[in-house]
């Protein structure tokens, strides 16, 4: 402590307070200028507002230096004159009752600035050194090389900018956006994920930007940055012209795959969907001030913005002039203070016209507006399913759109529904993994966000076109080919909302009389109502892809049919074709018999016997649930015309509501009477009688 | 968060490697993950193969059965790990201050919500001014 006492009052501490103090009007001056360039600047490129900043950044430390160099002799003398033989004792030699005056005080414990400024540095250099040893375990941790494509692309890329050194891409799990690392030997990591989920042109205009870091050497710069903030930290002024560097360095660098891409656009929408990415991986309670991407994506797309009226050079000003004020009483003699009259003269109306720039008022219009998409987003959660609460009927698109902000309280259920209603039939077995896995409803937000986004084809954009076209076609599903059972469970529904629309629909849905081509043997033959739907092109099954839907219950429920003869309702039969082949038997037409109490059952008879005993015909009945009822018991029989039992089709059978009840009967020629009692869940039983004949 | 007795413990940087090589190419086999791991360095296929099967046993990572060619799986995702790692003090002190070193298309600074509603208004108001 004695040593360090002694070592303040020598004439290099002193100087270097004084360097301090001096630097303190220096830093701000050249703020001002800074702020004056950059002002001036505007209509010119980024280029050259970046490297104003960086000039003057640098003259920074050079102004800091000069004056230690120039304060250093001359002032030495001075202060070994007035101060030191012994301070301690001239202090002591004041009269108690005397207060020091100020100015020797300031003096007095101007020496002492040095060690505290060392130590600061100290202290900025040792997270400079963190930093740097952190970069470098980013490159050792939880890293993987991407599919070997990506690197020759951008070895590519880096040909094309004529990058003499090699240039390594990774893939990283701790970086939440693209990141360049090294000098001399550059990496870029990539976040994970974002390789495959990004479109190839969005990752070409990322990997163009970092490598427009390389080709200006911005990491070295930012590096030098790193010592000169270090050295003068307790400056603003440092900081802010620094900062102002480096959001100059970013726009440089937009600029440069906008000239190499061509389209501002495409990489406006990276940089959101990136800055998207990233909000949705780890929601970061982030204060909302000044959104830097929200100027640089404006910057990009409009014309140069007026650069926003920062409070820096304001609070630099009044440095300066505090700063000047001080230094004038505290050192009235020195020349220094007439150099910067001029530069004070200078810089006060280009503040002024600095800091009337009005605010861009869109930003703050934008605030009520900008709420709309997000509860567009979790109302679309809570009506994720309308189809569970109606069992049958869903709501049309237009009742969806409106929402029930109160489903969004029921717990679980709703992201239970999006699992296996919503996009059962889309979801990847990866992520229906990842999503059973998560814990909190947060998390399952955030994966549904995910999910949509890595399917949109447009990311950035607030619309997101799959999921449009997704929910429309449940909505239309659920219109058009519900039955019993809701449209997007049926096979139709299926495929329509995994594929799309088809090309082309063949429809007999009224079945009838159906010309079968050579294949399915030939002739005409009477159907059950069936489909044929026509796709040009399935990705990952092929071209001209035909897929049948047949009704064989006749409720409406189509189901898809690998068999093409299952439509033909009176030759379902195994062994009835090569008959009818052959001409030996003419297939019988079919004759539908419905009850005329309850519309449910249905009696399809026709076909022929397996056996070939053409006194026996095989008949189909059906007996449909009707639509609200779950589970009933069916008690059925066949009786003569007489009332003699022929056949017991069903004794208090429970018949669920996943499928019709179908049973399959051998009956003699003649006329019968299907007597059928339903009970439904609520025991309410109906009976009827159905008259047949089997011909 | 606190951990539950079902939860993996911390990887190794080994570990995480494959961790993250599982994260990026979703569920592979063995080969396929020698395979990404060799070309950042030269490993024995048997020491992928050993770690995985620790890693299994630690919780680390699930392995399906099914096929011939046993499918792993990491059984946390990134964000989880990633997570449990910066209640890492070391990570946590390097994390923060690596920062101001890297150079990246984003700042480093986080969008907020309203940050990024504003941008998407902003976008969606360009899309429609200039079709």
């Amino acid at each position: 402590m004695n040593g360090l006492a002694l070592w303040v009052h020598t004439p290099v501490a002193q100087a270097v307070g004084w360097a301090l103090i001096h630097f303190l009007w220096e830093g701000a001056a050249l703020a001002a200028v800074l702020a004056a360039a950059l002002f001036l600047l505007r209509p010119a490129s980024a280029r050259a507002r970046y490297a104003a900043a960086c000039l003057i950044l640098f003259a920074m430390p050079l102004a800091f230096a000069i004056t230690l160099l120039v304060v250093l002799p001359g002032h030495a003398e001075t202060v070994t004159a007035a101060h030191l033989p012994n301070p301690l004792a001239r202090l002591s030699a004041v009269p108690a009752f005397q207060p020091a005056p100020a100015p020797r005080t300031f003096r007095d414990f101007l020496p002492w600035l040095a060690p505290c400024w060392f130590l600061g540095v100290a202290f900025f250099y040792a997270r400079g050194l963190a930093a740097w040893l952190a970069a470098r375990r980013l490159r050792q941790r939880g890293t993987c090389a991407p599919a070997p494509d990506w690197q020759d692309r951008l070895t590519q890329l880096c040909d094309r900018m004529r990058l003499l050194g090699p240039v390594r891409l990774l893939e990283s799990c701790f970086t939440d956006a693209p990141v360049l690392v090294g000098y001399l030997r550059p990496v870029i990591f990539m976040p994970l994920g974002c390789l495959a989920n990004l479109p190839a042109g969005q990752i070409e205009c990322i990997l163009i930007h970092e490598l427009a870091h390389i080709r200006r050497h911005d990491y070295l710069v930012n590096l030098l940055q790193g010592f000169v903030e270090g050295l003068l930290f307790y400056h603003p002024a440092v900081w802010w012209a620094s900062r102002m560097a480096r959001e100059e360095r970013e726009n440089c660098c937009d600029d440069f795959v906008v000239e190499i891409t061509g389209d501002a656009r495409v990489y406006a929408a990276t940089l959101a969907a990136l800055e998207h990415r990233r909000a949705v991986a780890l929601e970061a309670a982030v204060a909302a001030t000044g959104g830097s991407l929200m100027k640089r994506i404006r910057r990009l797309l409009t014309e140069p913005q007026p650069a926003q009226a920062s409070a820096t050079p304001a609070f630099a000003a009044g440095l300066l002039l505090i700063t000047f004020a001080a230094a004038l009483a505290a050192w009235p003699a020195k020349p220094p203070a007439r150099q910067i009259i001029p530069a004070v003269a200078l810089q006060a109306p280009l503040l002024e016209s600095q800091t009337i720039e009005p605010q861009s008022s869109p930003l703050t219009g934008a605030l009520q507006e900008s709420q709309i998409p997000q509860r567009q987003r979790t109302t679309f959660l809570g009506l994720m399913n309308p189809f569970a609460q109606s069992g049958t009927q869903t709501a049309p698109p237009a009742q969806r759109k409106g929402g029930d902000p109160t489903a969004q309280q029921a717990l679980t259920t709703p992201y239970r529904k999006w699992l296996n209603e919503d996009v059962a039939y889309i979801i990847t077995d990866e992520e229906r993994a990842a999503f059973h896995r998560l814990q909190t409803d947060d998390e399952r937000e955030h994966f549904i966000e995910q999910f949509w986004l890595r399917r949109d084809p447009t990311p950035g954009t607030p619309e997101n076109e799959f999921r449009e076209e997704h929910y429309r076609r449940i909505a239309y599903v659920n219109e058009h080919f519900s039955s019993r059972i809701p449209g997007w469970k049926t096979d139709r529904g299926r495929i329509y909302i995994t594929y799309g629309p088809p090309d082309e629909i063949e429809d007999h849905s009224s079945g009838g009389s159906y010309q079968r081509p050579a294949v399915e043997g030939g002739g005409t033959t009477s159907t059950f109502p069936f489909q044929q739907w026509r796709y040009r092109f399935i990705e990952g099954i092929g071209t001209n892809v035909i897929i049948e839907f047949v009704d064989p219950t006749m409720s409406g429920e189509f189901h898809m049919t690998m068999d093409p003869s299952e439509k033909q309702a009176l030759l379902a039969v195994k062994g009835l074709t090569p008959l009818e082949q052959t001409g030996i038997t003419a297939a019988r037409p079919a004759k539908t018999f419905r009850s005329d109490q309850d519309r449910r059952i249905t009696i399809v008879t026709g076909g022929g016997s397996p056996s070939g005993n053409t006194a026996s015909r095989l008949n189909t009945l059906v007996i449909t649930p009707d639509p609200v009822a779950g589970r009933f018991h069916i008690t059925a029989e066949v009786t003569t015309l007489g009332g003699q039992t022929v056949q017991v089709v069903a004794q208090n059978v429970l018949a669920e509501i996943s499928g019709p009840f179908v049973e399959w009967l051998e009956l003699p020629v003649g006329s019968y009477i299907l007597r059928a009692t339903i009970t439904d869940p609520n025991l309410v039983s109906k009976s009827s009688e159905t008259r047949f004949t089997v011909d | 968060m606190p951990a539950k007795p079902s939860d993996p413990p911390r990887p190794t940087d080994a570990e995480l490697e494959i961790l993250t090589v599982l994260w990026s190419r979703g569920a592979s086999t063995v080969r396929a993950v020698h395979e990404a791991i060799v070309r950042r360095k030269p490993t024995q296929y048997t020491t992928v193969l050993k770690l995985l099967q620790i890693m299994a046993e630690k919780g680390l990572v699930g392995r399906d059965e099914k096929q011939r060619a046993h499918i792993y799986s990491a059984s946390r995702p990134a964000e989880w790990t990633r997570r449990q790692l910066a209640s890492d003090l070391l990570q946590r002190a390097f994390g923060g201050s690596a920062k101001s070193l890297l150079l990246g298309a984003l700042s480093s600074r986080r969008a907020s919500r309203q940050e990024l509603a504003e941008l998407r208004q902003f976008l969606e108001e360009y899309e429609k001014g200039t079709p």
